[in-house]
């Protein structure tokens, strides 16, 4: 899996690209430990080119909206492909995640 | 001291806190849920790794953790990959070789004692009351709150209670009118888990073909 931080209006972007599979998950847990130890408190993951999501995976992303949630941030999913909206719906994270169809959207 | 693994948690939640005895669970409902508690183990200690359509083993390294270990190398050793189903089911024929370990664990932490009693003077009965109901009660708090309320649960709380739900305990764990009215809610913080999801599902599948066992052998007047 690839991961690419940018900013989008102030707000830190994770582009993922690829499997997020048990393998891939502590390179982005790692990431986002950094995210959060720089006091970032907006995150957007930029989904478009995710394609596959294991539990692992899943539980990076809980893991993330948690972790912002509690120190008063925000984490937005954005841009889900077909295959992570299917195993978004199935897991309910569809109801109790932050899911929007752009980046621009979950950073306004 | 080391938190509590989930195969623990089980263990120690599907007791009644007065008595030591297993809380009144469907047939084989505790059987899944430890089943499922060993998987999930497994899980967050990035040893396995699930989908809806397959288990993966991804270090076959041992934990250190003798309750976990033998399950491990058990999945490790059988090249064919198999769905999350297939070893809930053979983990769940070993319930006796999960559930004796976790509980003598539990005995070494000093949250359980054993108690041997005799029923009619001759019957031997084990049973297994908390020391203090210390641990007990703030598993109970936590995840109480976390139903009651809209907080986002993080991974490990989420799959408890989906462990929970799957093998029905969150039914005598969770009672009363404020968690009656925080079904809903309790259904999404269970999907949460596809471990949990797929305890649920092998849990109802053999409620079922119980019932229709026992329909099937009831004469017909």
């Amino acid at each position: 899996m690839q991961i690419s931080e940018s900013e989008v209006n102030g707000v830190t972007v994770l582009g993922l690209s690829g499997r997020l599979d048990g393998l891939a998950a502590p390179e982005l847990e790692k990431k986002l430990a950094e995210v959060v130890a720089a006091g970032k408190d907006r995150l957007v993951f930029d989904c478009s080119g995710v394609e596959y999501a294991s539990s692992a995976g899943l539980r990076v992303f809980l893991l993330a909206a948690k972790q912002l949630k509690s120190c008063s941030g925000r984490c937005g999913f954005a841009a889900l492909t077909p295959v992570l909206r299917e195993v978004f719906s199935v897991s309910g994270f569809l109801d109790i995640l932050e899911v929007h169809d752009t980046v621009a959207q979950a950073a306004a | 001291m080391k938190p509590l693994t989930f195969t623990e948690e089980i263990v120690l939640l599907a007791l009644d806190d007065q008595t030591g005895a297993q809380l009144p669970l469907p047939v084989t409902a505790l059987s899944y849920g430890l089943a499922g508690a060993v998987l999930a183990d497994l899980a967050v200690a990035a040893k396995i790794d699930t989908d809806e359509k397959k288990l993966v083993v991804l270090d076959a390294t041992p934990t250190g953790d003798p309750l976990l270990d033998p399950w491990l190398a058990l999945i490790a050793a059988d090249k064919t990959v198999h769905p999350v189903a297939h070893w809930l089911s053979v983990l769940a024929d070993r319930q006796r070789e999960i559930e004796q370990p976790a509980l003598e664990r539990l005995i070494d932490r000093g949250i359980l004692k054993r108690q041997d009693k005799k029923i009619l003077w001759v019957i031997g009965l084990r049973r297994y009351p908390t020391v203090d109901g210390h641990e007990r009660t703030e598993v109970r708090t936590r995840l109480g709150q976390l139903i009651l309320g809209e907080d986002l649960p993080d991974p490990r709380d989420a799959i408890l209670i989906s462990l929970l739900r799957g093998c029905r305990l969150t039914d005598q764990i969770f009672e009363g009118p404020e968690f009656a009215a925080r079904e809903q809610r309790l259904a999404t913080l269970a999907k949460m888990d596809l471990v949990g999801r797929e305890v649920a599902s092998a849990t109802t599948e053999a409620i079922v073909a119980l019932s229709t066992a026992m329909n099937a052998s009831v004469p017909h007047m």
